[in-house]
């Protein structure tokens, strides 16, 4: 099989599977379970094939023309690059775990079909961002991904909550959408194509095009789109809300892969961004990163503070893809060491990230849908597996040796030091709270006694869903070692991922040991105290940071203000001028003219066949006077 | 004496059968449907008609398999000539044929009427339209042209039971019958201009297309003979319906039984745009400083008129009748594209296509939802159909949607080519007019799916009126739909246009 016939059916797949669903297994759950965990293994097996078969990592493409119109030419197609092949490689095998615990996961759910469906729907979207060849392709799936994270997020439909984050989650990325398309207008506009390929190697033939302001315009507004996915500053508000989802999807969607979606689509267009732009992105990633680690001491739902655990990594990403990409153009090697860095962590972040979310899912499955980490506790007796296993994810995003955060994270604060002091500092503070508030979860979650009821209940989950924990856990400890990936993305991470060494490599090893490992004691100090039952440190100590932290530095509040009292009141004045002037004197009169018109029109048509042929000979007399003004 | 063969021989081979085989194949065809009713009169309702389906269905594939193949030029000394262009619009009147066969058997049925002669005709128009359409000679084009309406009086008649077919069959013969003499006199008058030996570039044969042509070339301003040109394409927009010759659509849709009424919607049309192209862009050329703003200004009329007319309707066969007259506006304005650009012609025949594919999913619709009287066809009894039925439903909308031009239908794609066209060739004023025909448009459209949504609480619906698909027609209609659909997503199935 042709690798583009490969790259057809692991695309198509999930798409076969959802209208399978949608036309048999609608009310039948298992069935419908089967068929989208069956498509999530044809596509891992397939990538899986793929990348440890005849692949040695060079570009593969494949296009249709979709729409010719005179300049405007429109390919759909395939363009599989190391990069676009590591991302597979995480979708894939990522969203075949996820897809099998949710079988667990969902067997008290009665709208299994729907939510599987739903999934399926997910992962046809994502493959197909992740395969496009064109600005425009991705866009298209861009939009589809957004639509069943939609879709996802309110699947509870009895949950009015549910129904609103949804809302919040699609406008939110609407308002980044919006941009992005701006951008691949303007990009097409500018640069005469939105085909990748052609667009890097006219971007690499014109180096000068970086250089005017137009190039940052298009690659600014190119990020909004990134600003919306990945829920960064100050598009951030959608992504805890989102968490009214089942915790498949979040571990899926909103941690693993969609929200990275942003960042590949960075990794794919990385030259058309200019030293200004790449300044914007930093500094965006790294507000992103350092207020949510933040906020996640404010908050007590598991699930939400993986949220903001997973906001401020995406911070992370962009920040690590905007330094390296500077530094690379400063040393004039490496073209993508931005690239290369920023995906190394997405990968690392997509294994642990998703195990913890699997591990959070896995405690909120046993405990009844108890989120409130302060009414958990003990659970690593209960629990063992899943306690350990995630555990396992805590350390790793600590970024402790030598598990697998260390190493993305590692080449991120290396950059950081040699690019911008002040970003790094601020990054390695961000660190240092990433141990600390996921020890406070740990520590008060799995540790100590249980503080209700449904807890002290609580029983290791079934085989289908500690499976993928043990082996996500797994990749968490080993995702940072290069050997363990495909030919073709090992070469791509050695080449392109910049790892410190000799004296610099002890310095950053010293310090994330002491950032990880200190925030993971201070933690233990603060919150592992047996006897404290129930009680935030913050809340009771300090409460007015406490509250402030709660209230996410007031984003919501503003933007809510923002739209009833400003855009409503614009609203308000233009909706009176629409009724008086559009509704009632165009919409209305125009109609009312044109039924009269029309009134007029029908009487012409009496059945009358005598005044037919009149209307007959009148139309001819009409050519004649033409011709005669014609002559 | 024995009969010298060798005449026939010739004549044989001057004459190209083979390039006409698509024609002949559909007359045998017919013919042999008759022959096959008298020899076994108990298969008249079950075996022959399949015969007739799965003869065309043959017929259709073949044909567009050889889209490509063109016989030489020209045969029947010029009477004739073969081009991609023809071979496409065989395939289209083919997929129209097949069409009509197909929802006019869930009529017949009904209506409990004879389906062979039905068949049997629909196949000579037919064969019919596919010369009319690929003749360059007065003469051929007037015998088809006639082959084509003599058959469509009687289709339009079909139900004898019904008052409203016979008065529809009777105004479309006299109405007809009009515009083929003020054709037929058109004709004349450049006969005897071009055949005048005082004037510069007498033509040798002067119904001939070419020859006409070189007439005009010198003559472009001979009073009499541009008047028979006017008359000859006064009596083309009687086919095509455009305003002020569209008088005859009200009734004749309303009336003809309802296969019929596509027919005359879908393929009677686009035969006569198509002769109407070959006109305007052979023999009339040199006429092109009169027959430019003229079908400018028939555009603007024909769309604002189709679609105003269009608003109020309340029985759905007129509103399809008016907002025929608007997509014949819609393609009025590719036409005068065409004098400028090529592509128009392309942009023709694929709004063509995407129509005649959205048609034929509303009208075979249509042809479920009907009362006993086939003329009566109301849109309060479109009440709850999608819940009812949702195949039908769905067919209905993306029917509907496709020919309101709502993306990603093909009907959107279609406007946009036709339209991207008339704006190469810098046809702003007609784009502005055109845009506000969809406009309005959109009006009798959504007013059709909205009541086929939601149903009026006033009104009850007639459920008695909904004749539940058969299996076949359920795929047909689902390819119809289907194509639809994906035409809007991928215009690639129809590349044979391009």
């Amino acid at each position: 099989m042709a690798p583009q016939q490969t790259l057809l059916i692991i695309l198509l797949a999930p798409l076969a599977a959802a209208s399978l669903i949608a036309l048999v297994g609608r009310r039948k759950g298992l069935l419908s379970a089967g068929i989208s965990v069956g498509s999530a293994a044809v596509q891992m097996l397939l990538t899986l094939s793929l990348l440890y078969g005849s692949w040695k990592g060079e570009p593969i493409t494949a296009s249709v023309e979709w729409l010719h119109i005179g300049a405007l030419n429109v390919n759909l197609g395939f363009y599989l690059t190391p990069l676009a092949g590591m991302l597979l490689f995480v979708v894939t095998f990522v969203g075949f775990c996820i897809h099998l615990f949710a079988i667990g996961y969902s067997d008290d759910d009665e709208a299994r079909g729907r939510f599987f469906g739903g999934l399926s729907i997910f992962m046809f979207s994502m493959t197909g961002i992740v395969l496009s060849s064109s600005l425009f392709m991705i866009f298209i799936f861009w939009e589809l991904v957004g639509f069943s994270s939609y879709m996802l997020i309110g699947h509870y439909l009895a949950r009015p909550s549910a129904a609103a984050a949804a809302k919040k989650a699609f406008i939110v990325n609407r308002v980044g959408d919006f941009g992005f398309l701006i951008g691949i207008i303007w990009c097409f506009w500018h640069y005469g194509t939105t085909d990748l390929a052609t667009l890097e190697s006219i971007m690499h033939a014109n180096p000068v095009l970086l250089t005017t302001g137009t190039a940052t315009a298009i690659a600014l507004c190119l990020f909004c789109g990134v600003l919306g996915k990945s829920a960064q500053m100050p598009l951030h508000v959608w992504l805890p809300d989102a968490m009214e989802g089942p915790t498949p999807v979040s571990a899926l969607i909103h941690a693993a892969t969609m929200v990275a979606a942003g960042v590949y689509l960075l990794g794919r267009i990385w030259f058309v961004y200019s030293p200004s732009a790449l300044q914007v992105v930093a500094v965006v990633g790294t507000v992103t990163a350092a207020y949510a680690a933040f906020c996640a001491f404010g908050v007590k739902d598991i699930k939400k503070i993986l949220a903001y655990s997973t906001l401020s990594q995406l911070g992370y990403l962009v920040a690590a893809f905007a330094l390296g990409t500077l530094y690379a153009m400063q040393h004039g090697d490496h073209g993508l060491t931005g690239v290369g860095t920023a995906h190394f962590h997405l990968t690392t972040h997509a294994f642990f990230k998703a195990l913890m979310f699997l591990g959070a899912g896995s405690v909120i499955h046993a405990c009844h849908h108890e989120q409130d980490i302060f009414k958990m506790g003990g659970l690593l007796k209960r629990m063992p597996i899943t306690a350990v296993t995630f555990l396992v994810g805590v350390i790793a995003i600590s970024g402790i040796p030598p598990f697998s955060g260390f190493y993305s994270k590692d080449a991120i604060l290396f950059l950081a030091q040699e690019e911008n002091k002040v970003i790094f500092y601020i990054l390695a503070g961000t660190a240092f709270l990433t141990a600390l508030y996921m020890g406070r979860l740990f520590f008060i979650a799995f540790l100590g006694s249980p503080r209700s009821e449904h807890v002290e209940h609580a029983k290791e989950s079934s085989f289908v869903m500690w499976l993928p924990l043990v082996v996500l856990a797994i990749l968490s400890v080993v995702g940072g070692f290069e050997g363990i990936y495909p030919e073709a993305i090992k070469s791509f991470l050695s080449e392109n991922v910049l790892h410190p060494h000799g004296a610099a490599h002890q310095q950053m090893l010293i310090l994330s040991l002491c950032l990880g490992l200190g925030g993971l004691l201070l933690s233990m100090l603060l919150y592992f105290k047996p006897a404290s039952r129930g009680n935030d440190f913050l809340e009771s100590n300090l409460p007015i940071v406490f509250n402030i932290l709660k209230g996410r530095l007031y984003f919501d509040e503003f933007y809510n203000f923002y739209v009833a009292k400003i855009q409503q009141r614009f609203a308000c004045v233009v909706s009176f001028l629409e009724q008086v002037f559009i509704q009632r004197l165009m919409v209305k009169g125009s109609g009312s003219l044109t039924g009269v018109v029309g009134t007029v029109i029908r009487g012409v048509h009496t059945g009358n066949v005598r005044s037919y042929a009149f209307w007959f000979l009148f139309g001819l007399v009409l050519f004649w006077v033409f011709a005669i003004i014609g002559f | 004496m024995s009969p010298d063969y060798g005449v026939f021989k010739t004549f044989a081979e001057a004459n190209q059968w083979l390039a006409i085989w698509p024609e002949l194949a559909y007359g045998t065809l017919a013919l042999l449907l008759l022959m096959l009713e008298v020899l076994f009169p108990r298969y008249k309702n079950t075996l022959i008609p399949r015969v007739a389906l799965t003869g065309q269905a043959i017929l259709l594939v073949v044909l567009a398999a050889t889209i490509r193949r063109v016989a030489s030029p020209d045969a029947f000394g010029e009477l004739l000539q073969f081009s991609v262009t023809g071979n496409i619009m065989r395939v289209f009147f083919a997929a129209c044929g097949l069409a009509v066969c197909y929802i006019g058997g869930v009529y017949l049925k009904r209506e409990r009427l004879p389906r062979v002669e039905f068949f049997h005709m629909v196949m000579v128009i037919s064969a019919g339209m596919m010369l009319l359409v690929q003749s360059t000679h007065f003469i051929m084009l007037f015998v088809a042209l006639e082959t084509v309406t003599i058959s469509l009086y009687l289709l339009v008649s079909y139900c004898r039971t019904s008052v409203a077919s016979l008065e529809a069959g009777f105004k479309y013969l006299i109405q007809g019958g009009l515009s083929s003499a003020i054709l037929l006199f058109g004709m004349v008058l450049i006969y005897g201009s071009a055949g005048n030996p005082l004037l510069p570039g007498t033509a040798g044969d002067p119904l001939a297309y070419s020859d006409i042509r070189v007439f005009f070339e010198l003559n472009a301003h001979n009073y009499v003979a541009v008047i028979g040109a006017l008359m000859v394409v006064s009596g083309v927009c009687f086919k095509i319906a455009a305003v002020p010759f569209h008088v005859w659509v009200g009734d004749i849709y309303q009336g003809a039984p309802t296969p019929v009424t596509a027919f005359l919607a879908v393929a009677s049309k686009a035969s006569g745009f198509i002769v109407l192209l070959g006109l305007v862009l052979g023999p009339f050329l040199p006429l092109a400083y009169i027959f430019k703003p003229l079908l400018a200004a028939l555009a603007v009329i024909t769309i604002l008129f189709g679609n105003i007319a269009g608003v109020g309707q309340q029985n759905v066969k007129r509103i399809m009748g008016m907002s025929g007259i608007a997509h014949a506006g819609y393609l009025l304005i590719g036409v005068v594209a065409a004098f400028s650009v090529e592509m128009a012609v392309s942009a023709i025949l694929f709004y063509l296509f995407v129509y005649m594919l959205a048609s034929f999913g509303v009208f075979s619709v249509m042809a479920h939802v009907s009362r006993e009287d086939d003329s009566i066809m109301l849109l309060e009894d479109y009440g709850d159909l999608l819940k009812d039925n949702p195949f039908l439903g769905s067919v209905l909308v993306v029917g509907l949607g496709s020919l309101a031009g709502i993306p990603p239908l093909a009907g959107f794609m279609g406007k946009l080519i036709l339209f991207i066209a008339a704006f190469q060739a810098q046809l702003y004023v007609l784009l502005g007019v055109a845009i506000v025909g969809v406009v309005i448009s959109i009006s009798y459209y959504f007013g059709w799916i909205k009541a086929a949504v939601f149903r009026n609480p006033e009104v009850e619906p007639v459920h008695s009126t909904l004749y539940i698909p058969s299996r076949t027609m359920r795929v047909f209609m689902g390819v119809l739909t289907l194509l639809t659909i994906s035409v809007g997503l991928y215009q690639g199935i129809l590349s044979f246009v391009f």
